[in-house]
């Protein structure tokens, strides 16, 4: 037997009058339809949420944006000057700013005075018991 | 051709005819299109041939295999493009539509990041008359909701016969009150607005844009392209001010022209080296035009600077030239006096620290018309300033070159500049001796090059030397900042009134560059600050002008990295060395 000629049988090959191939291309066709079906359906409804957090994302860059501007609104140069004005803040003078490598020099310059040490004093203990305000 | 061929091959001449008429259709056409007109033939013709074959079942399977041949493809086709779509389509394009009117220009921010102009979303409110049920009553609570809006175009819009506009740029808020009396009629549109958050700061120089997001003004208007462009691709727009040397410049202009009660100011703080403003300010804030760069200005004793520039670098003049101011100098009938007369022989030095009329005049007029018009021209006083600012005006120069004219414009008078001109020219002469132009664009101006050569770098150290001992002991000391080594030139101008020059309508200027000291290439910065008809007594630029520079030149050296040192003059902390020894015995 050929090849072609057990092709052909197979392809005459009936199931109740109607050939097995139509049958099995049917069957494709309906699968094909359904999983067209089943993905945009999936797609929708991902395309539906992909599109809500967008507007979500949109309408957050929007706030974000409006609120730097408030920031950048609050920090205008003049309306920090009038406010540090109105507190009593201005420039430091040259005489009061140092450098980080001036830092060791100011720290000795204003270290506290070396402690003095007095000879204890006896105090009666009628004193002691006395408070403060009824020393004298 | 053969007689087996198919007679459409065949082609029959007809008389008279050219070459190229009669031909059939295809055959003048390319060969694929014949080969296609070859195949329908075919399949036209299959079932005579099927039949002349004997075999006529044939033809009907072709054909239905060729009409399955077809569909499958077609609809294969339409299933590809289905799962296609449904798989990979473009995710963005649903949330991109939210804002159909969103603005294509990108957010302007300084050179360290600091937003200056930016696009905020609004609402544009429409009425629809003929859906509103109550118009009066409509019209009633839409006003008491938003009592902000105009009543006549709300009436016009109410009582009209189509959509039309009532207002622009509401915020959300206001849209969700109107939104919550549920009127019929009543829409919204989202649009995008150009916000400058800084209110007032830097208005002069940030300009402005229109409604369709294409600048009017200032840099919104210079960069124009360059911020659209950015903002299609999402990027922010960085120009080349500092807003923190902006605020310190603007505040302290504000309170030196308070002050003194001057009609007006303006501050310009360049990077000397790159061309860069870092700030520029206008005073008052309710001026229209930025002063800086569309204002001009005869300023006086400031271009003594220039003159005697041109005067060393030419070799005419050095440290140990002296120049005899002991009487006028006569040009022809006119005498050119000292406004403060020493009536001796002054050295070059004490020529600009005394700032000397008849020592510049003489230099002027020893150098002649030729080389005073080059020198001029090279340092920018003789055209526009090369800024990107559309609103750049051009100076108004001398009519002629006369030694009267001369003399005059060595003092600064017969010559009128904007500030721009004379910030872009005191760092030509401050920063090695290379024009480079102003830019607003952070980096500075785009194929700038080295820039022209204006003097040469020696008389530029020479100048920066004798900008210095004009702060130390001359008449700028009111600029002088601890340990900044500030230097510059005053500069003293009476203006015109009714075609004759008056005393009470003065302009005061400080040109100022710090630190002065150090090798050619180092990081300077120039300030200049200039005040307009000041009220205060005397009105010189060193009493109404250079008080400021310091002030400005104190704060923003620690933004600028111009860390406070000793030189020859004082110290660190701003006390005077006693006496300046020339140890190096150059003279300068």
């Amino acid at each position: 037997m050929t090849a072609g000629l057990m092709f052909k049988r197979v392809f005459d090959w009936k199931i109740r009058g109607v050939r097995w191939v139509e049958i099995i291309g049917g069957l494709l066709v309906a699968v094909m339809v359904l999983s067209v079906y089943i993905a945009k359906a999936a797609a929708a409804r991902e395309g539906s949420q992909i599109s809500e957090l967008e507007s979500q994302i949109a309408e957050n860059r929007q706030r974000v944006r409006l609120l730097n501007a408030e920031i950048s609104r609050l920090e205008q140069p003049a309306r920090l000057e009038a406010l540090s004005r109105a507190a009593g803040l201005g420039p430091v003078a040259a005489r009061r700013q140092a450098t980080e490598g001036q830092l060791p020099a100011l720290k000795s310059a204003s270290e506290p005075a070396a402690p003095v040490y007095v000879a204890p004093v006896t105090v009666p203990a009628d004193d002691v018991a006395k408070p403060a305000g009824e020393a004298l | 051709m053969s007689v087996q061929d198919h007679r459409a091959h065949y082609h029959r001449p007809a008389p008279g005819a050219s070459a190229s008429q009669g031909r059939p259709f295809g055959s003048t056409l390319s060969p694929w299109l014949r080969l296609f007109a070859g195949g329908v033939w075919w399949i036209e013709h299959a079932f005579e041939r099927a039949r002349a074959d004997a075999r006529p079942e044939e033809d009907t399977r072709v054909r239905i295999f060729l009409v399955m041949v077809v569909f499958s493809i077609v609809f294969s086709g339409l299933a590809i493009g289905a799962i296609h779509s449904a798989l990979f389509a473009d995710r963005g394009g649903a949330g991109r539509s939210a804002n159909p009117n969103a603005l294509e220009r990108a957010d302007l921010v300084d050179r360290n990041g600091a937003l200056l102009a930016t696009n905020i979303g609004y609402y544009s409110l429409y009425i629809h008359p003929a859906e509103v049920w109550d118009r009066r009553q409509a019209m009633a609570d839409i006003r008491r909701a938003v009592p902000r809006l105009p009543a006549n175009r709300l009436r016009t819009a109410m009582f009209g016969e189509r959509r039309a506009l009532v207002a622009q740029g509401l915020t959300p808020n206001e849209r969700r009150a109107i939104h919550a009396l549920a009127l019929g009629g009543v829409e919204f549109e989202a649009e995008d607005l150009r916000a400058y958050p800084l209110g007032t700061s830097a208005q002069h120089l940030i300009g402005a844009s229109d409604t369709g997001g294409v600048g009017t003004s200032g840099v919104e208007l210079a960069f124009n392209d360059e911020i659209r462009a950015a903002g299609a691709a999402g990027r922010d727009f960085p120009i080349s001010i500092d807003l923190r040397v902006q605020g310190v410049l603007e505040n302290e202009l504000a309170a030196a022209a308070m002050a003194n009660g001057s009609k007006g100011a303006v501050g310009i703080v360049t990077n000397v080296m790159t061309g860069e403003v870092l700030g520029m300010a206008s005073y008052p804030a309710t001026t229209t035009k930025n002063q800086a760069v569309s204002a001009v200005y005869e300023m006086g004793s400031v271009f003594k600077t220039f003159t005697i520039a041109a005067a060393v670098d030419t070799g005419r003049a050095d440290m140990n030239t002296m120049i005899d101011a002991s009487e006028a100098f006569m040009v022809g009938k006119r005498a050119i006096k000292d406004f403060h007369a020493t009536n001796r022989v002054l050295s070059l030095e004490e020529v600009y620290l005394h700032s000397s009329n008849i020592g510049t005049s003489r230099l002027a007029v020893g150098m002649g018309g030729a080389t005073m018009r080059d020198y001029f021209t090279r340092f920018g006083l003789l055209a526009a300033a090369p800024i990107e600012l559309k609103e750049s005006a051009r100076p108004i120069r001398p009519r002629d070159w006369s030694d009267s004219t001369l003399a005059s414009l060595s003092f600064g008078y017969g010559i009128s500049i904007t500030p721009a001109q004379m910030s872009a020219a005191m760092g030509a002469l401050t920063n090695g001796g290379r024009y480079i132009p102003l830019s607003l664009r952070r980096g500075g101006a785009l194929n700038r090059g080295e820039g022209r050569r204006v003097v040469s770098e020696q008389t530029s150290q020479t100048m920066l030397e004798l900008m210095r001992r004009n702060v130390v002991r001359g008449s700028g000391s009111h600029a002088d900042a601890a340990g900044l080594r500030v230097g510059g030139k005053t500069g003293s101008a009476n203006k015109l009134v009714n075609g004759r020059y008056d005393a009470t309508h003065a302009v005061g200027t400080f040109a100022a560059v710090f630190p002065a000291d150090g090798p050619v290439g180092t990081q300077r910065y120039s300030i200049l600050i200039l005040m307009d008809e000041p009220q205060t007594f005397p009105r010189t630029g060193g009493f109404v002008a250079a008080p400021a520079v310091g002030n400005i030149a104190n704060r923003i050296a620690p933004f600028l990295g111009v860390q406070r040192r000793a030189d020859a003059y004082s110290t660190a902390l701003g006390d005077k060395v006693p006496s300046f020894q020339d140890v190096e015995g150059d003279g300068r």
